[in-house]
């Protein structure tokens, strides 16, 4: 049981997916016990979480900075906005594949020019790609609904989910937990997938690329390939978690995906632990309750939500956060994780080995 | 292999505790099955709205204030029939929280966070009086998905104007189609033959504006017919602003229509006075509240009104709105005798009677199917000085309204809007629907019950 960092080579799938199941299945249980605010939280945290698996992918194992994640985002999300508009009754699975592909796409067009690019030449150019997304949305007013951008259905809760449940908030209660109990769903699946891509060929080339790109080539990697490779599984996620992320909320605008929200995923990527899986399980749930945990600091020190400082809460907590994270815990909380895990290990086998002595 | 079994065997009785744990929690929320309305209990009934009460559009915050106000006034009056009104208002920055811009709801907080809080755990008999065209479309799905009406929405898109899609969903002000064929009317018979230009907002509210002047036969040049990005003030740039007057001075457009909001209005009237220019301006009801656009440059504007103004004494609700906030302390500290009622408060007030009566008139019992049927039966008497009425096949609200002008104010910016007589115009959305006129203000008389 290794999934508190990143899964081992040695690691069977078969083990893999038990672990994604048997995790999938406690976040389902968790969906059961929490009140449906948090289940609608829950969800959004839960597509943030795919976005972030891309992420920490493209980063932590391929080395390539990015800042056009929110872009990629809106790409899926408006592949599955428009699509969704038009055909109401498509299966759910059709519109995220089809935003999958989206995203993938885009993918595709930012990662083959970003293959000559390194650095903060790279940071730059995948910024102009999220920011060139906004006033693109803003524009084909047919297609993208201009600035009040698309609304459309929310997902429908299947009639055997509703009828488990009773009194006069039934409804409201079976379709929060249905959206997050859903959203967990794909999460664990898109988990499941990373996971073994993380220990697949690619993967590993991937990794060889980031620490020594001379090395790997003289080993016959195929360096622009798997750059490029690195973007559009990367830019694949951030669609899928954008598109659940606006079926969700049943709308999509240009203001949906700012710039900032690129910011944001890099900040709880490093805080849940860069380059790893569970970082990006981590970062999710921070992302989902973070306005609790806003108000709760409010509350404990009597700050006046409303007054200036109160209203720059969040950005204090995560601001301060990360600096203790990249002073303490470069590898986020994962990684510290990780570290009490291994120095239990060695402790062990220093152990055993005394005890053969 | 005996390692694989252990798993398999660890699987399996996880997922059996887990169908036991969900089939055990399920059991529970079946428990607790009654057969009320959510929100209303024998001697409350809880109601909310999403309005921006910081952030860009802070400065309509006085609207729901107002409505808080004549809901406190009328719960220590007694109450609709027994029950006494819960008003909760969240702050949602106008869904636009995310970019911050003196917003203090927080920077995840969005229209459909607030809505859901407000749903899923105030659990409220309705929305009441949430604003804003963007934010209120992006919650129509999920009120309609758990049934909770949509009641008065502040905007005048004719979305919420759609009964078989949604039929929980009522707006309250003219619609800006509406608005604009009434300016239409009164271009053609004051304005013939001269040059029209326009800028809207480039969203419903420009596009729905627009549609109006052409449908009511103004024709507008495609070189005259600008639309400005709302994001644009997000960005810190009012460069669209800035062209767009530049064009139609260049243009010579004679006369103007904005259907801007208050920020964009000001900013518009202020780059003409820096290019010399000055056209007649007719400025939609949303953008035109001279204290909000607080400019000189506004002094004999045309806008329409469907509120009295504050100077009408023959008007009783005047009199009544502000001693409805004089009596409310908590929302208007720094509300005096003196001070000027605005198209702001004539609004909260005026949806907030709309649904103390449907309410009342429902009766004793109320369900949300029953408040329906009486709102689409109610006859109004509200602060409107049109008629407020709706019906199956009409969920917009209010059908017109007067001409209005800006009272200059020497030197200062203006802060009245006069009206200089009492024709009033009402039409509804379609092209084809004429535009009737009548010469007499419909006052209605306060409820003996509300005074």
């Amino acid at each position: 049981m290794n999934w508190l960092g990143s899964l081992r080579k040695q690691e069977t799938t078969h083990a893999r997916f038990i672990c994604v199941l048997g995790l999938t299945i406690l976040a389902l249980v968790v969906t059961i016990f929490l009140p449906p605010v948090a289940d609608s939280q829950l969800a959004s945290g839960a597509a943030i979480t795919i976005v972030i698996l891309g992420l920490s992918w493209l980063i932590g194992w391929s080395g390539q900075i990015s800042l056009g994640n929110s872009g990629f985002m809106a790409v899926g999300a408006y592949a599955a906005g428009i699509w969704a508009h038009h055909h109401a009754t498509t299966p759910l699975v059709f519109t995220l594949l089809l935003a999958t592909v989206a995203g993938a796409f885009s993918g595709l067009v930012v990662g083959i020019p970003s293959t000559r690019l390194r650095g903060p030449y790279l940071a730059g150019m995948t910024l102009a790609f999220a920011a060139a997304i906004t006033p693109l949305a803003q524009n084909f007013t047919s297609m993208t609904g201009g600035e009040g951008g698309l609304f459309f259905n929310t997902l429908t809760t299947p009639k055997w989910f509703l009828h488990q449940f009773g009194g006069i908030n039934a409804a409201i209660n079976a379709n929060a937990q249905w959206s997050a109990d859903l959203a967990v769903v794909i999460a664990g699946v898109m988990f499941f997938f990373m996971a073994n891509l993380f220990h697949s060929r690619s993967g590993r080339a991937m990794r060889l690329v980031r620490d020594n790109d001379v090395a790997a080539e003289l080993m016959g990697i195929n360096l622009p390939r798997t750059r490029t490779l690195a973007f559009v599984v990367a830019a694949a996620f951030a669609g899928l978690g954008g598109a659940l992320f606006t079926l969700l909320n049943a709308t999509v605008t240009p203001e949906t995906f700012p710039l900032t929200l690129s910011i944001t995923l890099l900040t709880l990527m490093v805080l849940g632990g860069i380059g790893t899986l569970s970082g990006a399980v981590i970062g999710g749930i921070i992302y989902s309750f973070s306005p609790n945990l806003v108000s709760y600091v409010n509350s404990l020190t009597g700050v006046n939500p409303s007054s200036n400082l109160g209203a720059n809460m969040q950005g204090i907590i995560f601001g301060s956060l990360l600096i203790l994270t990249m002073l303490f815990a470069p590898r986020g909380i994962a990684g510290v994780g990780l570290k009490i895990k291994h120095s239990l290990q060695s402790r062990r086998k220093l152990e055993s080995v005394e005890n053969v002595n | 292999m005996i390692q694989k079994l252990r798993r398999s065997t660890t699987l399996l009785s996880v997922t059996a505790l887990t169908l036991g744990m969900v089939s055990t929690g399920l059991l529970a929320s079946n428990a607790e099955a009654s057969t009320s309305t959510p929100g209303v209990t024998a001697k409350t009934i809880t109601i909310g709205a999403s309005v921006p009460l910081s952030g860009v559009a802070a400065s309509y915050a006085p609207v729901s204030a107002a409505a808080n106000a004549v809901f406190k006034y009328v719960n220590a009056h007694g109450g609709v029939n027994g029950r006494t009104i819960k008003y909760i208002r969240l702050d949602d920055c106008y869904d636009l929280a995310a970019y911050g811009l003196g917003c203090t709801a927080g920077a995840s907080t969005t229209t459909l966070s607030q809505n859901k809080v407000l749903v899923a755990q105030d659990h409220v008999f309705a929305t009441v009086g949430s604003l804003g065209t963007a934010a209120e479309d992006s919650v129509l799905s999920y009120l309609k998905q758990n049934g909770v009406p949509q009641l008065f929405v502040a905007s005048g898109s004719r979305d919420w104007n759609q009964p078989s899609i949604y039929p929980g969903t009522f707006g309250f002000q003219t619609s800006y189609v509406a608005e604009s064929k009434i300016f239409a009317r009164y271009i053609n018979s004051h304005f013939a033959g001269q040059t029209v230009g326009f800028i809207g907002q480039n969203d419903d509210f420009g596009a729905d504006g627009y549609m109006g002047l052409t449908d009511g036969g103004v024709s507008i040049s495609s070189a005259n017919d600008l639309s400005y990005n709302a994001a644009d003030a997000i960005s810190g740039s009012t460069s669209d602003i800035q062209q767009d007057v530049a064009t139609l001075q260049a243009n010579k457009a004679q006369v103007v229509v904005l259907d801007s909001v208050p920020g964009f209005t000001s900013g518009i009237l202020t780059v003409a006075h820096m290019l010399g220019y000055s056209p007649q301006w007719i400025i939609s009801s949303v953008g035109s509240d001279p204290t909000l656009v607080n400019n000189v440059g506004e002094a004999g504007a045309i806008s329409l009104d469907y509120f009295p103004a504050p100077t009408n004494k023959s008007d009783p609700w005047v009199p009544w709105v502000r001693k409805v906030l004089l009596a409310d302390k908590a929302d208007f500290p720094t509300f005096t005798a003196s001070s000027v009622l605005t198209g702001n408060e004539f609004y909260g007030a005026g949806y907030a009677v709309a649904f103390v009566e449907a309410l009342k008139a429902e009766g004793k019992t109320v369900t949300r199917a029953g408040f329906l049927k009486s709102l689409k039966s109610t006859t109004f008497s509200t602060p409107a000085i049109t008629p407020l009425k709706y019906s199956s096949s009409n969920h917009q609200g209010l059908l017109g309204g007067v001409i209005a002008t800006v009272a200059p104010n020497g030197t200062s910016a203006p802060t009245l809007v006069v009206e200089p007589n009492t024709t009033v115009f009402t039409t509804t959305n379609t092209k084809s629907s004429p535009i009737k006129v009548s010469t007499k203000l419909a006052i209605a008389l306060i409820p003996s019950w509300l005074k």
